[in-house]
């Protein structure tokens, strides 16, 4: 059933690549606000989700909505302009352009150029604005690909494995920005660091071989104990 | 401060293109300054978008063609033959751009090379009642003098010629200092990303697809003006791989690549080949020379020797301190 306040709603959501199936009838709801973690092993669809949802993967069958809107059949750069950003796992950014160019581009397309909201969440930028974002460490590059993505006060980011091989104190520092970053808009984060999803999550979906196994909800805290028998 | 700012290099550049015209044949300095045109739309496409294609004698074929049809059936204003080739390379390379950018790598390469051998069967053979085949279409003396500039005569259209490769250079400085420069560059280095942003990737394409062949359609309309004469020789696949030689030999992506690269090319073949005869066997020898070098081509490896020259090195700190480049 589609709310009007749901930032998102998937259901019955079936994606292939080509003859190999990897979700099987998935549903997930998001609520303005909420942050929603997605944990499971290696293989187990998370981060084709996050792709069918943005637009990059065309599901064999399910839906998915914004509101009252379809979202399956449109282009990637048209859900990105409906405010719902898809940050990678990889940390790749535009390398051979400098960290201002690569916030520009964010700017550009948003018509967003207030970069305060971007520096007070990771001051560290401003100092590296001339540097070419291909000699970013990757602690660095996930920050410009958050602050990019940020701009033009999105309703939906799609984070994907926002910690991986990041050190304990740009973990920490992420785990505070999100914190922050849910006050404004919906989150949903594919992670594998249980303290972290326990720490910031309202809501996780444990996925499994392509399929929700459990949901767990805010309705008691979400433990760490309570995923590891996902992963 | 940095010393060697952009206009010093641009000041260099034409200043070299001024002693041309003073120490060199006025034929011969020319057709560095028209090939210079010709070989910034493929420098543009290739090196910012990414894109390497050969088949630019097409689309320098559309612009020289429209330009001689005008000239040489309707009317005798250079200026405005020019201006028909132009619009002619916006028509021709904007419809066609529809389909061939949604390509990448070698297909795209090699679709326009298929177009270069359709048009030059075009003008040799099927439309060669309006074209007169390999005669080719002379309308030298249907020129009538122009005002300004009178560019029927060589001495006043290297002025001009000089004037409109400065005004198209200078488009590309400030393309390229541009956010539509910086989603060229992002195209060309993830697509996807960029899409991540909310840019439809295939209308930058499209649209930089549009630029640079508008920009090789001019130099085919200046190449007919100059020459007074078309042939289908224009679009010769043979000559396809010329302006992506020049553009690596010049130094890929760099502004001042094209100039560099027309002159060392242009040069070779036109000041070598009296002394030896196969000159294509010294670029030959030249290009591998470039590309073990290191592939910056000529102004890529002379760029930051003057750099380090004229200023301070300015390294960003931290750099080398861990982070890693990648793409």
């Amino acid at each position: 059933m589609t709310n009007n306040d749901d930032v998102l709603t998937v259901s019955g959501l079936n994606v292939a690549y080509g003859e190999s199936k990897v979700l099987f009838d998935v549903g997930m709801n998001v609520r303005s606000g909420q942050v929603v973690a997605c944990v499971g092993r290696n293989g187990a669809g998370k981060s084709t989700l996050l792709k069918s949802i943005a637009g990059f993967l065309k599901p064999t069958s399910g839906s998915i909505s914004s509101g009252t809107t379809n979202l399956i059949g449109k282009p990637a750069y048209v859900i990105a302009g409906m405010g719902i950003k898809y940050i990678p796992q990889d940390k790749k950014v535009f390398s051979d352009l400098t960290v201002r160019e690569n916030l520009e581009l964010g700017s550009y397309a948003t018509k967003d150029y207030n970069w305060d909201q971007v520096t007070d969440y990771f001051p560290k930028l401003t100092q590296l604005m001339d540097r070419k974002a291909g000699y970013l460490s990757g602690g660095e590059r996930q920050m410009l690909m958050i602050g990019r993505a940020i701009l033009g006060r999105p309703k939906l980011l799609l984070i994907d494995e926002p910690t991986e091989g990041l050190a304990p104190s740009i973990v920490m520092h992420l785990k505070d920005v999100f914190r922050e970053l849910s006050k404004k808009t919906a989150l949903v984060i594919v992670e594998q660091n249980l303290p972290l999803v326990c720490a910031i999550s309202n809501k996780v979906y444990a996925l499994k071989e392509g399929r929700v196994m459990a949901e767990l909800t805010d309705r008691e805290p979400v433990r760490p104990e309570m995923c590891e028998k996902y992963l | 401060m940095n010393v060697l700012r952009w206009w010093w290099g641009l000041l260099l550049a034409f200043a070299l293109l001024a002693l041309l015209r003073i120490f060199l044949p006025l034929p011969f300095a020319n057709e560095i300054i028209i090939f210079s045109i010709y070989t910034m739309g493929c420098n543009f496409l290739l090196g910012r978008v990414g894109y390497i294609s050969f088949g630019q004698p097409a689309y320098l074929a559309v612009g020289a063609y429209a330009t001689a049809f005008y000239l040489y059936y309707f009317g005798t204003n250079a200026y405005i033959g020019i201006l028909i080739g132009v619009v002619a390379g916006i028509g021709v390379s904007f419809a066609i751009g529809l389909f061939f950018v949604r390509l990448r790598g070698d297909y795209f390469a090699l679709v326009n090379l298929a177009l270069a051998v359709i048009i030059y069967y075009l003008m040799q053979k099927v439309l060669a009642d309006i074209t007169h085949g390999d005669n080719g279409l002379w309308f030298l003396t249907n020129l009538a003098s122009t005002p300004v500039l009178d560019i029927s005569r060589p001495d006043q259209f290297f002025i001009f010629a000089f004037l409109v490769a400065f005004v198209i250079w200078a488009f590309y400085k400030y393309i390229d200092d541009s956010i539509f420069g910086a989603c060229c560059l992002a195209t060309k280095i993830n697509e996807d990303k960029l899409r991540f942003l909310g840019y439809s990737s295939f209308k930058i394409r499209l649209f930089a697809f549009v630029i640079a062949n508008t920009t090789t359609a001019l130099a085919g309309a200046m190449y007919a003006v100059y020459l007074g004469f078309v042939s289908p020789e224009i679009t010769s696949p043979s000559r396809a791989a010329d302006p992506v030689v020049v553009t690596i030999l010049g130094g890929l992506g760099t502004l001042y690549g094209p100039i560099v690269g027309s002159i060392a090319f242009t040069g070779m073949k036109d000041l070598v080949s009296k002394v030896i005869g196969n000159w294509e066997l010294i670029v030959g020898f030249l290009l591998v020379f470039v590309m073990l070098a290191g592939e910056k081509g000529i102004w890529g490896t002379v760029e930051p020797l003057l750099k380090k020259m004229f200023s301070r090195a300015s390294v960003p700190a931290g750099v080398g301190d861990g982070g890693v480049k990648s793409r």
